[in-house]
């Protein structure tokens, strides 16, 4: 009875046509290719495309996103949001402007922008998991909170630095690498060790299914997804350090979008809204997508005012793509 | 006597589920203004039969007749528009709104403005309720209903929608003696208007009074069909049970030791009382009772998944009462959810994932050793003779067979010295069941204290050693399996055991007390 049941399903999945079942099952298949085609695309309108100046350039746009896009991957897996992020690098960066004019030492800074960030995305969780309210609520709501508070502190006036951070952003490894993009780097590669090599990921998975049965199988869902946020806040709070360095300057308003932006990059990348599943090269993708078609329409001389557009338009395609892969997939 | 209209006939209707046979070439009639009960031991087929009705299950085949028309399988709004209400324990009114608000629900009655007119409503709802003698002010919000009133609102508005064919299921089993006189009332009263009631309890008594006919369900087929006054609450209860020796497991004996599990004094208001047993080692403890009786709200407190009121547990003398899962876990104490779905397993997850987490868990280290994984949960895959294709598969591509020998697999792996396993072949097809048993009885032999609940009579009667049988959220009795048999065990779930009282009536002390 089972075997028969399991060969079933067998013949029916394998009756697809495999180039197909490659493209619908490997999202970061298919990114590669959109990737791929639409830099020929550009290349050929705009041969500077392929120099190698602009290619490093891409990876540098991207690498702040990046980071903010791995805790993402985190919290979403999960079955949480942060949508406070944004705001959150705003009142990290002006905080870290701030304390830099008054004279302090730029590591210790820096350490301080790591922290605010830490702290404020922890405080999402523990809020979140306190009055058992999803996190998407709390954050949406402590995004004004952060954004007010970095007002009240900078007056809203935008705080210059002169410079200081600069040798973050303009330091490029062995003379061509950009470091902005290494550090990204090295934040996928957290996440990617903590989801598959750790305790936590496992967790980050279990709860994200299935918080009952994660519950009943004797993890505690409340301690862990306070833990998710820090691990988030971690991330986002070196985001805060590599965009000032890149600005050289703060506003309250700096970082506004990127949570979006973030969301969008991991949903393209392949994890379902609802959780559970996911990895963080689909979300390397997603966001080299994202980098890739951000400077082809300034190559090409677009009007930059549809770039939003074409994010949009990405994330429905990616959510298309998903939703067809579980119909295909899901109906055994 | 007057001419009777038929107004329902299911003809040859059978069901199958994964691994079951739900019904099996069962027909069923009803006529206009007739009370025809149902009744049968958990999982004889009952809410089967009612939700092909409400067009919740479509019948692998058999036909549905309905006021002269034939239908292959009926859509749920299929069967609103026939008019057929379906009246379930958990309640379905909207709690935030009013009585009146909830008769008119979806049917608002307007005024010029377009505008819902309150008033009318509340009016109308008031001459419903005069009409039937029933005393419930239109304008009070649902929440402050008791579970009575709410049953009744119930009936009202299935009324006030005119339905022709009115499915109760278990309507009393939260109700006292007075709220179920005046519900039976009320059914009668609905009868007597031409509405065609089939009526599903496992209160006999109830059943007795009321129904014009009685359809006795067993293992999805019809037993027998009795007139009112030709049946007795004996040959009913003779119906229900009786079961060809195949379907019992030969379990092998095992040697019982000492006490190893002490349960004492468990309490929660409203759903356990008070209930204290022991588990020895070596030896399947089993829970009977009909659904809804607190044996799953027992062991939920046994895991520290409630908040209990009272009750502490003891493995080897050793005081361990858990708090939470997790410490139960710790203390060597698991339990085997039913809701596989809902509560087992993590279903877009391999596995391997599933199989391995809890074990992981219990160790002191933040990383995974993923080889290891990988051999640890091989081995066991091994063992239980789980199919599948790879570990890393999804577990919900499995069968519910190798679904379930996989969650006991995540629990054998944790080394615990108490199983506690509710309804653990549910949904789950023959061979596998065997192997389950097998399972079982190798615990057994490593004398681990196994809890058991299961509705499965067969099952229940030749794995355990000795059954506790829950009624109304006490322990009213613990039987040596070897010594039982189905009749007599159904006896004691629907409390007809030493006197012919009503067991109506033991409930019903324990409900007034809280």
């Amino acid at each position: 009875m089972d075997k028969s049941l399991q060969t079933q399903t067998k013949l029916k999945s394998s009756s697809r046509p495999s180039l197909w079942r490659g493209i619908v099952e490997n999202q970061w298949f298919l990114l590669l290719i959109v990737v791929f085609i639409i830099s020929l695309i550009t290349g050929y309108v705009n041969p500077r495309y392929f120099m190698q100046q602009n290619l490093f350039n891409i990876l540098e746009q991207i690498s702040v996103l990046g980071l903010v896009a791995a805790g993402a991957t985190i919290l979403i897996i999960s079955g949480n949001f942060d949508i406070s992020v944004g705001s959150m690098i705003g009142l990290s960066a002006c905080i870290m402007s701030i304390l830099i004019n008054q004279g302090l030492n730029e590591f210790l800074v820096g350490v301080i922008g790591v922290l605010v960030c830490v702290v404020c995305s922890t405080l999402n969780g523990v809020l979140s998991v306190a009055f058992r309210t999803p996190s998407f609520i709390i954050s949406l709501a402590m995004t004004g909170v952060y954004h007010g508070i970095a007002l009240a502190i900078t007056e809203g006036v935008i705080q210059t630095i002169y410079g200081k951070f600069e040798f973050i952003a303009s330091t490029r490894l062995f003379g061509f690498f950009p470091l902005l993009f290494f550090i990204s780097i090295l934040g996928y590669l957290f996440v990617h060790f903590i989801l598959k090599y750790t305790q936590i990921g496992r967790r980050i998975f279990a709860i994200g299914n299935n918080p009952r049965a994660a519950f009943l199988a004797g993890i505690s869902v409340p301690l862990n997804t306070i833990l998710f946020f820090f691990l988030n806040g971690i991330l986002v709070g070196m985001a805060s350090v590599l965009i000032l360095s890149r600005l050289g300057a703060a506003l309250p308003s700096t970082g506004a979008g990127l949570e979006l932006r973030a969301i969008g990059a991991v949903v393209i990348g392949g994890v379902p809204i609802t959780g559970g599943r996911g990895n963080v090269l689909g979300t390397f993708l997603g966001v080299l997508l994202m980098g890739v078609i951000s400077n082809s329409l300034n190559m090409m001389r677009v009007n930059p005012y549809f770039q939003e557009v074409a994010y949009g338009l990405l994330i429905i395609f990616a959510v298309a793509i998903s939703s067809i892969r579980y119909r295909w997939l899901g109906s055994k | 006597m007057e001419e009777k209209i038929k107004i329902l006939s299911l003809n040859n209707i059978t069901k199958n589920f994964p691994g079951t046979r739900a019904l099996d070439n069962v027909s069923f009639d009803l006529y206009a203004g007739e009370i025809h009960c149902l009744v049968g031991e958990n999982g004889a087929g009952k809410s089967t039969l009612i939700k092909i009705l409400s067009g919740a299950e479509k019948p692998d085949q058999g036909e549905i007749v309905l006021f002269g028309k034939s239908y292959r399988q009926l859509t749920t709004r299929q069967a609103i528009d026939l008019k057929i209400a379906t009246i379930y324990q958990d309640v379905d009114l909207v709690d935030s709104l009013t009585v009146a608000d909830n008769i008119f629900l979806g049917v608002e009655l307007r005024d010029r403005f377009g505008k819902v007119d309150t008033q009318k409503q509340e009016r109308i709802a008031q001459e419903i309720m005069n009409k039937l003698n029933i005393h419930i002010d239109p304008r009070l919000l649902v929440e402050e209903l008791s579970p009575a009133q709410k049953q009744i609102l119930q009936l009202i508005k299935a009324l006030h929608r005119e339905a022709r064919i009115l499915v109760m299921d278990e309507p009393t089993s939260s109700l006292g003696i007075e709220e179920t006189k005046a519900l039976l009332e009320l059914v009668r009263n609905l009868a007597a208007q031409g509405i065609g009631i089939i009526y599903i309890s496992h209160y006999l008594q109830e059943v007795t009074q009321i129904g014009d006919r009685i359809t006795v369900l067993k293992d999805g087929k019809t037993v027998s069909t009795y007139h009112k006054s030709q049946f007795t609450i004996e040959q009913l209860i003779r119906d229900m049970v009786g079961r060809e020796a195949a379907l019992f497991y030969h379990k092998e004996q095992v040697q019982i030791g000492d006490v190893g599990l002490k349960v004492e004094n468990y309490s929660r208001k409203g759903l356990v009382k008070n209930v204290s047993f022991d588990v020895r080692k070596g030896e399947i403890f089993g829970l009977g009772g009909m659904v809804g009786s607190g044996r799953t709200e027992l062991v939920n407190l046994i895991f520290g998944v409630d908040k209990r009121d009272s009750g502490e547990l003891y493995l080897d003398g050793k005081r361990i009462t858990p708090n939470s899962p997790r410490q139960a876990i710790q203390n060597g104490v698991c339990l085997i959810t039913e809701d596989r779905k809902g509560s087992g397993i993590f279903p877009i997850r391999s596995v391997k994932e599933n199989m391995a987490l809890v074990h992981n868990e219990q160790k002191r280290s933040w990383f995974i050793r993923l080889p290891r994984e990988k051999q640890i949960v091989g081995n066991i895959v091994d063992a239980l003779k789980i199919q599948l294709a790879s570990i890393e598969q999804d577990i919900n591509s499995l069968s519910g067979g190798n679904q379930q020998k996989s969650i006991l697999g995540r629990w054998l792996l944790t080394q615990a010295d108490v199983f506690i396993f509710d309804e653990p072949t549910k949904g789950v097809d023959i061979g596998s069941k065997e192997e389950i048993y097998k399972i079982m009885t190798d615990l057994c032999r490593q004398q681990k204290c196994i809890i058991m609940i299961s509705s499965d009579m067969p099952e229940l009667i030749s794995m355990s050693d000795r059954i506790g049988v829950m009624r109304d959220g006490e322990l009213v009795a613990i039987i040596n399996a070897r010594e039982t048999s189905e009749e007599e065990l159904l006896r004691v779930y629907l409390g007809y055991h030493n006197s012919k009282e009503a067991g109506r009536k033991n409930g019903q002390v324990s409900t007034d007390s809280n």
